[in-house]
């Protein structure tokens, strides 16, 4: 418990210090303000072999095996300062706002400018954030080099992912040195689309209730109701390739519902009722409804939920991205 | 790039590095073979071609595959560890019976050679692979403790740097060998300044604990001599000891007797040293310490190891320094066995005698022979007693008779049947120092003069080399063990011991100058040995390129491996001046400070100039003209085009417009385009004169420009 309580406060005061000392930047570029250097485990053991030979050497007062522990010693100080000039001088940049699905692999972009070779980089995200992944670059050459760190969230919602840490052991493994950088990154993870058939949706939208001014007339996505000539830009999903075949000319089928009626995707809908399934149910069919260009809107009032969270019925990326992300931020309810 | 999920995978190396490590592992083991007993030689031969075989194997397989794999991966742990846990243990095993036979110190490094070996076979993970490194480097300095001459520290110093750069390849795996341990060798010489500082300053501390000493063979000369036996030490030309006069004259050559050790008992075969009984053993515990008179020199003598307690000294030495003992023989010898480089300063008064008075204990000592034993010598010992009364007229006589009589001296003396003084004397009449020696000593005590045989060396090589550099300094003397000798002293009321050199009547040349060319030439063909002294003596380049090193290897033992806590502690009062610990802290901290300093410095010195390096000519031709267009008020901005930055510039100095395109059509033929030399350098050149021709027109124009703008 003690223990705990006292990591966590060490820990709280020194992201606390972090965040003065290595505020949240668009572009990071490494120097002696944000590079941290330490021995690694193999270097606290090669101080004590170093200490050993000393020992010996004094123990044998044999000048040669003094001289090679002090040698051995001056060595290791000398990598100290390569570890930290191989390091110093790269320069970082990432953008901040980055959107994935739950359960799937999100690559966050870096890239990295160095103005001389660096060796043996490990990239990472500083915190344990889902399954932990890190890149590991053997040379870095002169120019710039673009990486993408992959990120795979368990669960949908909004994720700062924290700060990003770049290592490196490089020279001889005595040495750690290694940056946090904050790039105020954010994940806006959608929830993980999960198939649900029409006809087990639109039988739960009957049993829901049928006083809905608009329900009613969404009779259903599939339903065609004319021809029309084919205007540059729509789907090729929706050509009429059977009149195409034949020589008639260039139609596209419209649907019913296209027909000024707004389609609903609502929570209370869904077949099931926990939310996150309810949610995983919205993200399939609102991928779905985009990608035939359906227009749709999104309702996401939850049962006894006084204030209401809509979005009007659209159609396009911008609209779908916005209902993703609604989806990806409704609360959990108490 | 690659990306890994797991940070824990198998340690593995290229084929090329796992090779050098196979090579370093032989080397690193090598340099320690002398110590090994040939059973462990050969076990760890076998784990290297163990290792090997398995190496070999892995590159057959990848060729049966024939999979285009550039780097073959190698994990050397796939040995089955049942087989390793038995062998590791009847190795241990084997070391523990034979313990008592090596001693403590043996046995260790036996031990860790063998761990070493044996380590290789279970390199799993990186963690095992840094152990293997660290036991590497400690199997190095261990091999420090036994020789420490400078090659050997040069071949350990190189050792080092190999076995760092394969520490170095697995960071860098892109390298190639040559270009680790080329950034091996500049790092670890960056590191030698504060290493160096740290050498002089740091303090030299007193052992810790007792620690088992290296028992090596003796060498040298022995405490007991037969007839013949330092003929055989003559055929060493190894080091035994140097002596550095300062800036005193050295003697003689003729003076230097350089006397190691008194043997005072015969049992009619060979001399050894007089065993003390207990009353002996207390009187000389208490401290000796000569009568002294007459002149003094005073020399500093550098004695490589020799497993013995006897060092080496002119009469009558004294000393004050604590470790060792002046014997009531006058000999000096150390408190502990030499097993390692010591130096001492020693002040010898020449001309005093040695002990006006002696025991008649001693005397007795000096006086018995085996009656019987040589039964013609003591005949004629008894008849040149009755003829000459007087000792010392005896002694000349006897010597006299070497001179004259037909007395050959030589290093290939006949076989004496036991040892016999009178077939010497009387019959083969051939003889090394020591025939010489033991019959005169022989002859003497039979004729009633207390005499005994003194073993050294005789002489030395004298080396100015050194001297050239420092004109204050004599150079210093290097004697062999080639040089070693044997003569008597007898003893003579009034005079003390006095020293009779027979050899000197026999060969001369050997006590004014050293080796004859005869005796030379006689070395070189027993020896059988193509670069001996004699040979090389014979070529003058070679000859002065071995005092070349060997005044280098005399300034090694003397500013390195003599540099002791004492000389420390006058260096550092004579640089520091009082209140030394603190002012030494600071000293060490500034050198620190000084060395980060350094490095910073080298740091960015090289950063500039690697970046001036890296840009090619044209393109600084072509920044030029992009400074000169800043200072007009016209950025290129990194999006832009150099064709959008003509055409700006087309607009804005419609003068230079033309000279502009020009230039940058042919900056970018240059940049984009193959060419071969020759044509690289003739659009250099017309770039060049592009260039300058435009750098001309914008400054004028700059002028009118201003002109333009003033008035508004």
């Amino acid at each position: 418990m003690v223990v705990n309580y006292l990591k966590s406060t060490i820990n709280n005061r020194f992201d606390t210090w972090l965040k003065r000392r290595v505020p949240s930047r668009f572009h990071h570029k490494l120097s002696r303000r944000n590079i941290f250097i330490m021995p690694t485990k193999f270097g606290f053991a090669y101080l004590f072999f170093v200490f050993l030979l000393f020992l010996l050497a004094t123990n044998y007062q044999n000048n040669i095996i003094m001289l090679m522990s002090y040698l051995l010693a001056s060595f290791f100080i000398t990598v100290m300062m390569h570890s930290f000039y191989n390091f110093s001088g790269l320069e970082f940049t990432s953008p901040a706002k980055h959107a994935g699905f739950a359960k799937q692999s999100i690559s966050l972009p870096i890239s990295i400018i160095a103005k001389r070779p660096h060796f043996d980089l490990t990239i990472s995200f500083a915190k344990q954030v889902g399954k932990q992944q890190f890149i590991h670059l053997k040379q870095c050459k002169v120019g710039c080099t673009e990486v993408s760190l992959p990120f795979i969230a368990e669960h949908r919602g909004v994720i700062e992912p924290g700060r990003i840490k770049i290592s490196s052991e490089y020279a001889f493994g005595l040495f750690i040195s290694w940056a946090v950088l904050d790039f105020s990154h954010q994940f806006t993870i959608y929830p993980q689309p999960k198939k649900v058939r029409t006809n087990q949706y639109r039988s739960a939208d009957q049993s829901d209730n049928s006083g809905s001014s608009y329900s009613n007339q969404s009779a259903g996505s599939d339903d065609f109701s004319e021809l029309k000539d084919y205007v540059i830009g729509e789907s090729r999903a929706r050509t009429a390739w059977k009149q195409f075949a034949r020589g008639q000319g260039r139609y596209t089928k419209h649907y019913q519902n296209q027909q000024g009626s707004l389609h609903w995707l609502k929570l209370g809908d869904m077949p099931t009722n926990n939310l996150e399934e309810q949610l995983s149910f919205l993200c399939y069919l609102v991928l779905e409804y985009s990608n035939k260009e359906q227009n749709f809107g999104l309702d996401l009032t939850q049962r006894g939920d006084t204030t209401i969270n809509t979005i009007s019925p659209n159609t396009g990326q911008e609209h779908q991205k916005l209902c993703l992300s609604a989806l990806a931020h409704v609360k959990q309810q108490a | 790039m690659s990306i890994k999920h797991s940070k824990a995978s198998a340690f593995t190396m290229s084929k090329n590095c796992a090779w050098l490590f196979w090579v370093c592992q032989l080397l690193n083991i090598s340099s320690l073979s002398i110590e090994l007993s040939a059973w462990m030689l050969g076990i760890l031969a076998l784990c290297l071609c163990w290792q090997a075989l398995i190496l070999s194997r892995e590159k057959r397989l990848t060729a049966k595959a024939s999979t285009a794999k550039p780097l073959q991966k190698i994990n050397l742990s796939f040995v089955p560890s049942l087989f390793l846990k038995l062998l590791a243990i009847s190795g241990c095993i084997a070391i523990a019976i034979s313990a008592k036979q090596f001693g403590v110190l043996i046995s260790m490094v036996h031990l860790l050679a063998f761990a070493y070996a044996l380590k290789a076979f279970e390199i799993t993970q990186r963690k095992d692979f840094y152990q293997h490194i660290l036991l590497g480097l400690f199997l190095l300095a261990s091999a420090l403790i036994f020789r420490q001459d400078l090659v050997f520290s040069l071949w350990i110093l190189f050792l080092v740097i190999i076995n760092l750069a394969i520490l170095h390849q697995v960071f860098a795996k892109a390298d190639s060998v040559a270009k680790s341990s080329k950034t091996v060798a500049i790092m670890l010489l960056q590191s030698s300044l504060l290493a160096v500082v740290l050498f002089v300053i740091f303090p030299r501390l007193a052992p810790f604990w007792q620690v088992p000493l290296a028992k090596s063979a003796k060498t040298g000369l022995s405490d007991e001599v037969a007839p013949g036996d330092i003929a055989n030490l003559a055929l060493s030309s190894e080091l035994a000891f140097r002596v550095n006069f300062n800036d005193e004259k050295v003697p003689l050559y003729s003076q230097l007797y350089w006397r190691a050790m008194t043997l005072e008992n015969y049992d009619g075969r060979k001399w050894t040293r007089a065993k003390q009984d207990k009353r002996a053993q207390q009187i000389s515990r208490q401290k000796f310490s000569p009568i002294t008179s007459g002149p003094a020199i005073s020399y500093q003598v550098f004695a490589e190891p020799n497993y013995q307690p006897w060092l080496f000294a002119l009469s009558v030495a004294t000393t004050t320094n604590s470790k060792l003992v002046l014997n009531r023989d006058y000999t000096v010898q150390s408190t502990t066995v030499v097993n390692q480089p010591i130096s001492y300063q020693i002040k010898s008064y020449p001309e005093a005698p040695l002990a006006l008075s002696i025991s008649q204990e001693s005397r007795q000592k000096n006086l018995s022979i085996s009656k019987g034993s040589n039964p013609r010598l003591e005949q004629l010992a008894s008849m040149l007693k009755a003829k000459y009364p007087d000792h010392l007229t005896l002694a000349k006589v006897v010597e006299n008779t070497f001179r004259n009589q037909n007395f050959y001296y030589t290093l290939q003396a006949p076989q004496l049947i036991n040892n016999s003084l009178d077939q010497f004397y009387f019959d083969t009449k051939a003889g090394f120092c020591v025939h010489y020696a033991s019959s005169f000593t022989y002859l003497m005590r039979a004729a009633g003069i207390p005499a005994r045989i003194v073993t050294g060396y005789l002489g030395g090589e004298y080396n100015n080399i050194s001297r050239q550099n420092n004109s204050n300094q004599t150079g210093h003397l290097s004697i062999y063990q080639y040089d070693a000798h044997a003569w008597s002293e007898i003893w003579i009321e009034g005079i003390g011991w006095y020293r009779v050199d027979p050899t000197a009547a026999v060969d001369p040349e050997r006590v004014s100058s050293g080796w004859s060319t005869a005796l030379l030439e006689q070395q070189s063909e027993l020896n059988g040995d193509y670069m001996s002294l004699y040979r090389l003596k014979q070529l003058a380049w070679l000859n002065t390129l071995r005092l070349q090193l060997d005044a280098i290897d005399y300034q090694w033992t003397r500013w390195v491996l003599g540099y002791s806590s004492k000389q420390q502690y006058d260096l550092l009062k004579r640089l520091l001046g009082k209140e030394v610990p603190w002012k030494a802290a600071a000293l060490i901290a500034v050198a620190l400070v000084l060395f980060m300093g350094l490095f910073t410095l080298f740091n960015k010195i090289s950063f500039i100039k690697n970046t001036l390096n890296k840009k090619p000519p044209e393109q600084v031709l072509f920044n030029k003209c992009i400074a000169a267009l800043n200072k007009k008020g016209i950025d290129k901005a990194p999006y832009q085009t150099i064709q959008q930055l003509c055409f700006i510039v087309s607009n804005e100095l419609p003068q230079s417009s033309s000279d502009f395109t020009n230039l940058t059509t042919t900056f970018q033929l240059l940049r984009y385009q193959q060419y071969n030399k020759l044509e690289r350098q003739a659009l250099l050149t017309q770039l060049k004169t592009e260039v300058n021709c435009f750098l001309k027109g914008v400054n004028q124009d700059n002028t009118k420009l201003n002109q333009k703008t003033s008035p508004l």
